[in-house]
């Protein structure tokens, strides 16, 4: 399920890296006067096409600083989830039929349509608390702390971060851990990896709860070039252990010539799967590499911010993302800034489009399209404001693309044919309101 | 891995050069404006971090600290 | 005879667009003459409006004002803003009572060897620096104020 992914420490670490800025916490320079309480809201849309996924969130930061840029910052987010998500399975060109993960029903889906898992609606509460503080003269340090619940998965993280300025506040070296310690209670146990979906009532083939933990760092160097350029540059680490398959998530059992899902013979008056899928299982550690350079470049008003990440791991992955965006002040109150990104990456060793009955059943394996080949391309427009009472108001559109591939070597038979990776479009719409 | 190299190689070779780059204290209006935070506004950073990491295979890798003001 | 020509009019372009150095009509008085303070204990304050801590610090400046003009006490807030609206639009929501000075190309500030912002030097009666203090912190302003009360009642030898 692809909310499984998303409680990671990196996110945690992003929530509450957003907060610190330097030596000047997002202090508004051309506000009035300093208010006790910052707050910084926004709600979102995230909408893919057809049955897919659409989410609804609410998110605050509330922030207020204490004598001497002493900072409290407090963050709430509520997520509403609905819509389906790709189980894995490969459409056929016959209608298919699969047990729902609590095992208690079975869903169908059409001949020729990708088969999308539609279980899900849930909602999710996020918390995260951090304190900065001035260490001496020259540094400072940030400690913080997040949660989350639905009603599958619970995290608990905590965070640190230490800046250090040298060359009068012209170069700064910062270093930041975050630990994250979840746990899954997916819907009637996690299954057994690798081993077959069962008839509707059948939960013979299921384990307990699983967790796992995520160990963080992040190195970094910021640099001011000259008045108008700032540039920085992280090495980050990454190490996650425990359960990192996603329970929800099948492959079809394939004929190794036809490369047709094998059917299963079901028993008269049980439901269940049409044909043969295993769970996934993926390895029970991944430890990823990054680094990240990032520029901001002022000219007479506008505002270019150009990032470039690239990351590897120990599954294979290698990842490029390029995201610009440029900044366009409209008079003293208002901007546009556009905006792209550029993402490509390569896939997991050991994703594949789905397993052949002619070779043995490999130790992991997993069809979700999230560890495959893809490009994906996000381009987006900002519009912000200052509104009547001087609030800062912002409105952003985006369009997100996802194509992906599944290079023919790994093709069987009649996979050739067909158009196998889900391609993702979605819609990003968020409103901002800072006050 | 040599790409990994030569940006290591490249941050390494900034910081050499660090102690001889930047502006002057009272030379940082610029760069204390808002828009030039390395990270502009929170909330939309922690959206999109949030999206892409559920979306994708790679996460993070922004970082925090320096730039602004310069003050106090 | 083209190629300086050309290599010329691309670093005026250069010059003007990337330059610090804004032309504006703000005082310079990189030829601040401290002569006319002589025996008095003069706070030269360097502040400008994108400076964070400087609201906070123009409040307690304007306290000490109040309190040890009598006494001798003259403060000079040094603006280092490129441009004078800038510093016009922080003066109008945080009034100074203290005399205020422009030095908008940095001039004074690299005299001064100002090293973060804001810096203030207390400047004694006898034209010696007395003291410097690097940004405002709230905590260390009884410490701010000692420094000043400390050059008030140094004896000055005729």
């Amino acid at each position: 399920m692809s909310r499984k992914e998303m409680r990671s420490i990196s996110a945690a670490l992003a929530a509450a890296t957003c907060t610190l800025l330097g030596s000047g916490i997002s202090a508004p320079v051309d506000a009035q006067e300093e208010q006790a309480w910052d707050f910084n809201t926004s709600l979102l849309y995230y909408g893919e096409d057809g049955d897919r996924v659409k989410d609804f969130s609410v998110s605050a930061i509330a922030r207020r600083m204490f004598v001497d840029d002493r900072y409290l910052t407090l963050g709430i987010t509520v997520d509403g989830l609905t819509g389906a998500t790709p189980s894995g399975a490969i459409r056929q060109d016959v209608a298919q039929t699969f047990t729902r993960p609590s095992g208690n029903a079975a869903y169908s889906v059409a001949a020729g349509v990708l088969p999308l898992d539609d279980t899900f609606k849930d909602t999710r509460v996020a918390l995260s608390a951090g304190w900065q503080q001035p260490v001496g003269e020259t540094s400072l340090i940030n400690v913080g702390a997040s949660a989350s619940k639905e009603y599958d998965y619970t995290h608990f993280g905590v965070n640190a971060k230490y800046a250090q300025d040298f060359n009068q506040r012209n170069t700064t070296l910062s270093a930041g851990f975050a630990y994250s310690f979840d746990s899954l209670e997916p819907v009637g146990g996690a299954p057994t990896p690798l081993t077959p979906m069962l008839d509707v009532g059948d939960t013979s083939n299921r384990l307990g709860d699983q967790d796992k933990d995520v160990l963080d760092f992040i190195f970094g160097v910021t640099q001011v070039v000259s008045r108008n350029l700032v540039v920085q540059a992280n090495y980050s680490y990454s190490k996650s252990d425990g359960y990192l398959t996603d329970p929800y998530k099948v492959l079809s059992l394939v004929d190794g010539t036809s490369g047709d899902t094998l059917v299963r013979s079901l028993t008269p008056g049980v439901e269940g799967p049409s044909h043969q899928f295993l769970f996934e299982n993926r390895p029970g550690e991944r430890t990823k590499h990054s680094i990240y350079g990032q520029a901001k470049y002022y000219m007479s008003g506008k505002v270019l911010d150009a990032s470039y990440r690239y990351m590897t791991d120990d599954w294979e992955i290698d990842s490029h993302t390029v995201d610009l965006r440029y900044r366009i002040p409209f008079g003293a109150d208002r901007y546009f800034e556009p905006h792209l990104r550029f993402y490509t990456q390569t896939e997991a060793e050991f994703y594949m489009l789905s397993i052949p009955d002619s070779l043995p059943i490999p130790s992991f394996a997993s069809a979700d399209y999230r560890l495959g080949n893809f490009d994906a391309i996000t381009a987006g427009l900002k519009y912000g404001w200052r509104t009547r009472n001087d609030k800062e108001m912002s409105v952003r559109l985006e369009a997100y693309r996802q194509t992906g591939s599944v290079p023919s070597s790994q093709l069987t038979g009649n996979q050739a044919g067909r158009d196998n990776y889900p391609d993702l479009n979605a819609v990003i719409l968020q409103v901002g309101y800072r006050f | 891995m040599n790409r990994t190299v030569g940006l290591v190689a490249f941050t390494l070779l900034l910081c050499a050069g660090c102690a001889s780059m930047g502006v002057e204290p009272w030379e940082r209006d610029v760069l204390a404006k808002q828009e030039m935070q390395l990270t502009t506004d929170e909330l939309e950073a922690a959206t999109d971090d949030h999206i892409y990491f559920s979306k994708e295979a790679s996460s993070g890798g922004r970082g925090f600290g320096g730039g602004g003001c310069g003050c106090n | 005879m083209k190629k300086p020509l050309l290599i010329t009019a691309i670093l005026m372009v250069w010059a003007i667009t990337v330059s610090p150095i804004v032309w504006s009509e703000s005082t310079v008085s990189e030829n601040l003459d401290l002569s006319e303070y002589k025996g008095k204990v003069v706070v030269l304050d360097f502040w400008a409006s994108w400076c964070v801590p400087c609201r906070r610090s123009f409040p307690w400046l304007n306290t000490m004002h109040d309190k040890y003009a009598k006494d001798g006490l003259v403060i000079i807030g040094i603006n280092v803003d490129n441009e004078s609206e800038s510093a016009a639009r922080f003066l109008q929501q945080f009034p100074a009572e203290f005399k205020i000075s422009y030095d908008a190309n940095g001039v004074l500030a690299r005299k001064f060897d100002v090293q973060g912002m804001p810096s203030s030097f207390v400047i004694g009666r006898d034209g010696q620096m007395h003291a410097r203090h690097l940004g405002f912190k709230v905590r260390r302003q009884d410490e701010y104020e000692a420094a000043i009360v400390a050059a008030l009642q140094q004896e000055i030898a005729e």
